[in-house]
């Protein structure tokens, strides 16, 4: 708890410091607003409508964390499935290796068009950008498993299902959480690219807003909500990483 | 064996095809819904020109935002590993630039750079640079402690040890890096100029949307997969060639 608080409290020392150097840095060189303004500016934007912020920032959190937690879910029970049925799993394999090297998001327009342009819409976005290498990771991560370790089970008379959730499952979580990480980035970026295609509130409506209008403040003050969002979500699904996989400490 | 999983993933991918054209097909299913394979092939036929046009400027984008990127990553990485007081200060201000989603920056990006191809260019280094930088980043501090301890104890200066153990050691990672870096740099191209271009596919396929023309949205779509997957093939085929060892 101590060691904690006092990370806590290094963190809070690292952005206050970061704060001021940014504040400092451009007023010193006399950067112009057009490129960076001032931090105490871009705050007091945000102090000014706290709530277009604080709804935008709501919106694609919610949006970012259904898909986040559906890609999870069909991901990893598609992981198994593949795992138990090596046809399926030969036969659509390559189809979804391919369709991982495909700039997936511009299906982004044809989701929008389907669910109208609604929560769900972008949720859907972030779910299949965090489904696809969930997928894959864990079925490389169940693959990985020695076989031989599943065969001393299986004479002691484990089930099958028994092996999976004992052996199998836990062994490839780490895999599976190197797709989490990747996803808790991917899903945030299908959400804010969602909202282009229309949408009311959100962070990538803030962006998009204020490109129009040309206010590079308004600019900055979006960005730093997506940076919060995305380290926040990131910092999250690491802490869930260690919490889960606290054997994993080759990190 | 590899035979037979080969001869799967093909039926399946043709299945998967022929399912779709049925389902398409079948049903009558409206263009908004699912166009059928052959209805977006005809489109991708029938729009060539300017199809071809858009994928020229889209790759050209791509290509020259991932050459930059490429080096500026490869190029930064070295730098802050080689000196290392530099490292403190310069890597968490690369870190919290990268700590914002790379979209983002677009909006940004389109303001600084105008609505022509630079702005692009532009976000595809970004998001190229910082893959591969965090990519060999990670790979030239992947070496054993006690080999670098070795080295130095032959009289290996910084460079020496650079050259023949942290860059060798990190090549396959970098490797890595780049061939996740082609597809993100056609997705970057296509999400910027979504927001503003004069051409490209992102522009067709965000021109499309509003003009409800679903079968095009398809058909740019079909395109700019056939591009990425070339790119990917390429780079992959070119690391084939290249990092022999592995």
């Amino acid at each position: 708890m101590n060691a904690t608080a006092m990370a806590a409290l290094r963190l809070l020392g690292g952005v206050i410091l970061a704060g001021l150097v940014w504040e400092g840095v451009v007023v010193l060189f006399g950067i112009r607003p057009h490129l960076l303004p001032r931090l105490s500016e871009i705050l007091a934007a945000i102090a000014f409508t706290p709530g277009a912020y604080w709804a935008g920032l709501q919106r694609t959190a919610a949006e970012t964390l259904i898909g986040f937690a559906a890609g999870t879910a069909v991901g990893i029970v598609n992981g198994l499935v593949f795992f138990r049925a090596p046809l399926l799993r030969d036969m659509l394999l390559p189809v979804f290796v391919v369709s991982q090297t495909i700039p997936v998001i511009a299906f982004g327009a044809l989701v929008v068009m389907w669910f109208g342009n609604t929560l769900m819409a972008k949720a859907v976005i972030a779910f299949y950008l965090t489904f696809f290498p969930v997928t894959v990771n864990t079925l490389l991560g169940l693959n990985s498993v020695d076989p031989r370790q599943a065969a001393l089970l299986r004479s002691f008379g484990a089930t099958p299902t028994q092996i999976l959730f004992r052996l199998q499952l836990p062994m490839a979580l780490p895999q599976i959480f190197v797709a989490l990480r990747l996803g808790a980035s991917l899903s945030l970026v299908g959400a804010i690219v969602g909202e282009w295609f229309g949408d009311n509130t959100g962070i990538g409506v803030l962006l998009l807003q204020a490109m129009y209008n040309e206010s590079v403040v308004a600019l900055w003050a979006a960005i730093l909500c997506a940076a919060l969002l995305g380290t926040g979500f990131y910092a999250l699904v690491a802490w869930a990483e260690r919490r889960i996989v606290f054997w994993g400490a080759e990190q | 064996m590899s035979g037979t999983s080969a001869a799967r993933g093909v039926f399946g991918a043709v299945l998967i095809l022929a399912l779709w054209e049925v389902t398409a097909r079948g049903f009558a299913l409206p263009a908004y819904t699912l166009p059928a394979v052959t209805q977006i092939l005809g489109a991708v036929w029938e729009h060539r020109a300017a199809l071809q046009a858009a994928a020229l400027v889209t790759g050209f984008e791509a290509i020259t935002g991932y050459a930059i990127g490429a080096l500026a990553g490869i190029g930064m990485a070295t730098l802050l590993v080689l000196a290392r007081p530099l490292r403190a200060g310069v890597l968490p201000l690369l870190l919290a630039i990268n700590s914002v989603p790379v979209v983002a920056w677009s909006p940004l990006v389109l303001l600084w750079f105008g609505v022509g191809v630079s702005s692009k260019i532009v976000m595809v280094a970004l998001a190229v640079g910082f893959t591969i930088f965090l990519s060999a980043l990670a790979g030239f501090d992947r070496v054993d402690r006690r080999s670098v301890d070795l080295m130095r104890s032959f009289g290996a200066g910084r460079i020496g040890i650079f050259w023949r153990l942290r860059l060798p050691a990190a090549l396959p990672l970098i490797a890595a890096g780049l061939r996740v870096a082609t597809v993100r740099s056609l997705i970057v191209a296509i999400v910027t100029e979504m927001l503003g271009a004069y051409g490209g596919l992102g522009w067709i396929i965000y021109q499309s949307v509003t003009l409800i023309d679903f079968v095009q949205v398809w058909a740019a779509i079909l395109v700019a997969s056939t591009l990425s997957l070339a790119f990917f093939g390429a780079v992959g085929a070119l690391e084939r060639r290249f990092i022999f060892w592995r």
